[in-house]
């Protein structure tokens, strides 16, 4: 494990703290699971342009950041271990699975716990457990079934340990995190070190991420371009078979990402078939609506010629005639 | 290791070779020690009473445990807290408490406990098997795991938290042993192999921040069975008097070893019996070590605990002394007569004559004090004299004299007093 590669950094995102924090509050207990993200290596802090195997070794033992991008929350208290702090591997397994759908590059990093109203040091379960985790082998050979790359970080085993309390009226409830990482020692035992959490997308420091920032979907592209281009391009694509067949199979892929729902109908709503629909769509719209105001400027004129009478009547019978057209205009 | 309790119990003497004696209060309830205490109190708010499962073993904890064991504050963590699930539980150790925080989860109480120790004992791991691991082998770590009363948890057998607060205590002390063990200091050493051999010994690091280390000792003193010595003794705790030596941690071997702090310590439950705070401790010598310190205390303490229960019968025997004057007593403490309650009547003039009797009785008097029967103070409470002392007095008088003498000395007293009670009156008024 990483015993002699140290996890400087240890950031979050926004939205992963949130939802793990709200997913703690909202559940009747106390809760732990595991979480998920990528190691990267942080610039080396000297580098020496003349010797080239020291800058090498100053890459390999440069600290490492590991990046939480999201977490597997186990539903019932001790669903990963056992009392001992011992791994529950089955458990883990059914845990990587259900967390399978994970984008690519993500990996175990650690685990959390979170229990209300406690001290926010780690407990002596929670110091095994995490021992468990940096010793076992699934950290690694789960996610990296291969001989290990050398260019690969090694795995760290990042622990996180929230806690809430509440004001005894409700009105006020404190969240606490903390972040350590385990170091192995020699002697079999370790320690869980505290780090600092940074959360991206929080304060001003991360305002450059947002222009940097470029979507990454495993939708694919869809095809969809005015008749006249589209035409061209399928020409031009022909000629070209590789692009074409490029094309083909991200149409398949679409295809079998819609599930029915096929392009022709797709086109039927935003190709120019739709135009006209909604045109005739937009024209039924303003009849309807003028259709309306007449309707509204003949309530208004009866409601005069009303109140016109009403002021003409002797008092006893205006509460009467108000009171009629009170349901008159409810009529309405 | 609780530093403001530690601060509390380790005296700040200005020289080094002092020796002082303090009272350690065991915790038991020192009225009334053989119902254990209950964790219900009477008008329970709702997230202090804990989840049933959960309680049975917490009772059964503090009504067998032999350690005079403490529950602080006990609270819930579940989101409706309807039921307690977490409490801090005050561990006896090397005379001082430690805090663990024992975490159940009112959601699931059929699932083993954790435990969150205190900050400065953040290295001590007991769910990792200790040892070294070149010593060790993978078998053996196996083995400690299996043992631990957590590996095969039962919640309805209310003993486990019980086994599981004992194993912990045990491997604590393990943990507090090894610490200073890996010490460079050559006298703690040596201490530790030739004293740690010693059965009930304790020891602990006292370390904080603003002041230098130190190691404390707790090394029970005297063999014998101090519950046994007292007629239907009421004690639950087994009671043990405490030599407490704390040394300096001296790292470099250039410097002569200071002495260390020393003092006796007992539970405040034998204070009855034998007073700690009289004995006068030996000095302690220049590059003396605890094995030639202790036998020589522990012979003049045998002696003197000896006598504080031969004092217990001379007591008994002036309390049945008394009824020739004064009546039969109103009250009387049957065990270790240490009190004894009179009523006086002096023509119309009635008071009750409390008989505070010493530890070291016949070489001291007993301690009188009137409480009149007719005058009251503003709040109501009768009026009581200051503690009387100054009669005279002799330890070789036999017993029908000394009452007769406290009788003679009451007879001219009571005027005193009854002058006494009418001054006070209208002073109140």
């Amino acid at each position: 494990m990483a015993d002699d590669t140290p996890v400087e950094k240890i950031s979050i995102s926004g939205p992963t703290l949130a939802s793990i924090i709200h997913r703690f509050t909202s559940s009747p207990g106390d809760v732990d699971g595991l979480l998920f993200g990528h190691v990267a290596r942080l610039p080396p802090p000297d580098l020496h342009d003349d010797d080239p195997s020291s800058a090498a070794s100053a890459a390999s033992s440069s600290p490492l950041s590991a990046t939480v991008t999201g977490f597997f929350c186990s539903g019932s208290p001790m669903g990963l271990y056992d009392a001992l702090g011992r791994l529950d591997l089955p458990a883990l397994r059914r845990a990587f699975a259900t967390a399978d759908h994970r984008p690519p590059g993500c990996c175990l990093l650690g685990w959390f716990s979170g229990r209300r109203r406690s001290p926010i040091r780690p407990s002596m379960r929670e110091f095994a457990v995490s021992l468990s985790l940096s010793k076992s082998p699934i950290l690694t050979l789960d996610e990296r079934p291969s001989s290990p790359h050398p260019d690969l970080p090694p795995k760290p085993c990042i622990f996180l340990l929230l806690s809430s309390s509440p004001s005894p009226n409700h009105a006020v409830h404190t969240h606490e995190y903390r972040a350590f990482v385990f170091r192995s020692m020699a002697g079999g035992s370790g320690a869980l070190e505290p780090r600092s959490l940074d959360v991206i997308n929080v304060g001003p420091a991360f305002r450059g991420q947002y222009s940097s920032f470029s979507p990454q979907s495993a939708f694919p592209w869809m095809p969809c371009w005015p008749k006249g281009v589209e035409e061209g391009e399928r020409e031009r694509g022909s000629k070209k078979g590789e692009s074409l067949r490029e094309a083909e199979r991200e149409l398949r892929l679409l295809e079998s990402s819609a599930e029915g729902f096929g392009l022709e109908r797709l086109e039927r709503l935003v190709g120019p078939g739709a135009a006209e629909y909604t045109s005739e769509m937009e024209d039924l719209y303003t009849k309807m609506l003028l259709k309306l105001e007449g309707l509204a400027r003949l309530v208004e004129k009866s409601s005069t010629r009303v109140l016109e009478q009403v002021i003409a009547l002797p008092l006893s019978l205006k509460c009467l005639v108000l009171f009629d057209y009170r349901y008159l205009y409810l009529e309405y | 290791m609780n530093q403001e309790a530690k601060r509390e119990t380790a005296p700040t003497s200005p020289s080094s070779p002092s020796s002082s004696t303090t009272s350690f209060d065991s915790g038991g309830s020192e009225r009334d020690p053989r119902p254990p205490p209950s964790l219900s109190p009477p008008a329970p708010a709702m997230s202090t009473v804990l989840s049933p499962l959960i309680a049975t073993q917490l009772n059964y904890l503090l009504a067998h445990s032999p350690l005079p064991l403490k529950v602080g504050q006990v609270w819930a963590g579940s989101k409706n807290g309807r039921y307690a699930d977490r409490f801090t539980l005050l561990v006896p150790f090397c005379l001082d408490y430690i805090k663990w925080d024992v975490i159940y989860n009112a959601g699931y109480p059929s699932v083993p406990p954790d435990i969150v120790f205190p900050p400065e004992d953040d290295d001590f791991h007991p769910l990792i098997p200790v040892g070294d691991v070149k010593e060790e082998k993978e078998g053996e770590g196996e083995v400690h795991m299996r043992k631990s009363s957590l590996s095969d948890w039962n919640s309805k057998d209310s003993s486990r938290l019980l086994a599981l607060v004992h194993e912990l205590r045990d491997l604590y002390m393990r943990y507090q042993k090894k610490r200073i063990e890996e010490l460079d200091d050559a006298r703690l050493k040596f201490e530790i192999s030739t004293i740690l051999s010693r059965e009930g010994i304790e020891v602990c690091m006292i370390s904080s921040p603003d002041r230098p280390e130190e190691v404390k000792f707790a090394v029970p003193l005297l063999d014998i069975d101090l519950n046994k010595l007292v007629l239907a003794c009421p004690w639950r705790h087994q009671q043990k008097i405490y030599l407490q030596v704390v040394f300096p941690v001296h790292r470099s071997y250039s410097s002569a070893p200071s002495a260390p702090r020393i003092k006796l310590v007992s539970s405040s439950e034998l204070r009855s019996l034998f007073s700690v705070e009289d004995v006068k401790l030996p000095s302690w010598l220049d590059g003396m070590c605890m094995a030639e310190y202790l036998p020589n205390l522990e012979e003049n303490l045998k002696t003197q605990v000896l006598e504080a229960v031969a004092s217990v019968g001379a007591r008994r025997r002036f309390i049945e002394a008394l009824p020739s004057l004064f009546g039969r007593p109103l009250e009387a403490d049957p065990v270790f007569c240490r009190r004894a309650t009179v009523l006086v009547v002096s023509g119309v003039f009635t008071f009750l004559v409390h008989f505070s009797i010493p530890t070291q009785f016949p070489k001291q008097q007993p301690i009188l004090t009137l409480q009149s029967s007719q005058h009251f103070n503003s709040q109501g409470t009768p009026i009581l004299s200051p503690p009387i002392n100054d009669y005279p007095w002799s330890p070789r008088w036999d017993l029908p004299e000394m009452v007769e003498r406290i009788f003679d000395f009451l007879v001219d007293e009571c005027l005193n007093f009854k002058k006494y009670c009418n001054d006070t009156m209208p002073q109140q008024q």
